[in-house]
């Protein structure tokens, strides 16, 4: 069965201004990809992942850091304390409907970020959220984004 | 009034933190795509969607404020009340609202599989492409706002109906 590859105008530049906006706040190209792409990873979002894989190798973010992404809380020192206070807050705003965001989460990612930081980086979990959900309900398949 | 005198709650939470103050770009491109996303839908089954999606999400302060905007709409209390356990109360709702509240549940709850073709074709059955289209955005958009409920720890019970529609 096809499905839409529909998506309001207006829609889709208010997504991309949720994005971006997110990403100014947070101030950090290379950290936001591993996020991106850990949401992508949990959420089965194919098109992102091929899109941000590539974004984040442009950005300079290591090998070992990606091949090892979907199991970083193993991955010992590959990912520092405040990149692992990231990737758990996103995983705990990613799967909400397995219950609150803990308080340790959150207090983790509130040692390592201020709040502003922390708000933009919240922003930018819930922005690839966003795309996950447009893209896997269309299933608009990988390969669409040229670097 | 005794009862009022005699019941005693138990105290309210704190939020975590004032997100909107923190990002002010980001909750004005949350507000675009609010905006963007309700075009061209019922704001009736709207109200249906937010309050299942924020269910699934158990995002009080988004059941607070569209439980409030649905009976502020006309909506009936029992439609309201089934939609927990809409797939056991269909008599409840219309068909094309329940293809909607079967979308809900698929596009919000990605990490048990993908959005099954029997639940999109459904979907497709009832609303047009433009409208489908539009329904997704607007799925997407709920789960957004509960993102930002639940992590911030937003407290419900201070909104007022209509006061963000």
């Amino acid at each position: 069965m096809s499905r839409t590859d529909r998506l309001d105008r207006e829609v889709g530049r208010a997504l991309s201004a949720l994005s971006a906006a997110a990403k100014k706040g947070l101030g950090d190209p290379a950290l936001a990809e591993l996020v991106v792409i850990r949401a992508s990873q949990v959420n089965h979002c194919a098109f992102c992942l091929d899109m941000h894989l590539a974004i984040a190798r442009e950005h300079g973010v290591g090998e070992r850091q990606l091949d090892l992404l979907a199991a970083w809380e193993e991955a010992g020192d590959v990912f520092d304390e405040r990149e692992r206070a990231a990737l758990a807050l996103t995983e705990a705003v990613t799967v909400l409907t397995d219950g609150f965001v803990p308080d340790a989460v959150y207090a983790d990612a509130a040692k390592h970020f201020d709040e502003v930081r922390l708000a933009h980086l919240l922003a930018l979990i819930v922005a690839v959220n966003n795309w996950n959900r447009v893209m896997v309900s269309r299933r608009i398949p990988p390969g669409g984004h040229t670097p | 009034m005794t009862t009022e005198e005699t019941v005693r709650y138990a105290p309210e939470h704190t939020p975590r933190l004032a997100w909107a103050q923190h990002a002010p770009e980001v909750y004005k491109a949350m507000l675009r795509l609010d905006t963007a996303a309700r075009q061209g839908l019922d704001p009736r089954l709207l109200e249906l969607v937010k309050i299942r999606a924020s269910q699934l999400n158990h995002c009080a302060f988004c059941l607070d404020m569209h439980s409030k905007d649905a009976l502020a709409a006309g909506e009936s209390v029992e439609r309201i009340l089934q939609l927990g356990a809409w797939e056991e109360s269909k008599h409840f709702y219309t068909e094309k609202e329940l293809a909607a509240l079967e979308l809900t549940e698929a596009v919000t709850v990605l990490t048990d599989g993908f959005v099954p073709d029997e639940v999109y074709g459904r979907a497709a059955k009832h609303f047009e492409e433009a409208e489908l289209s539009q329904l997704i955005a607007a799925i997407t958009v709920i789960n957004a706002w509960n993102r930002f409920g639940v992590t911030c720890r937003m407290v419900p019970g201070h909104y007022e109906a209509g006061k963000h529609r």
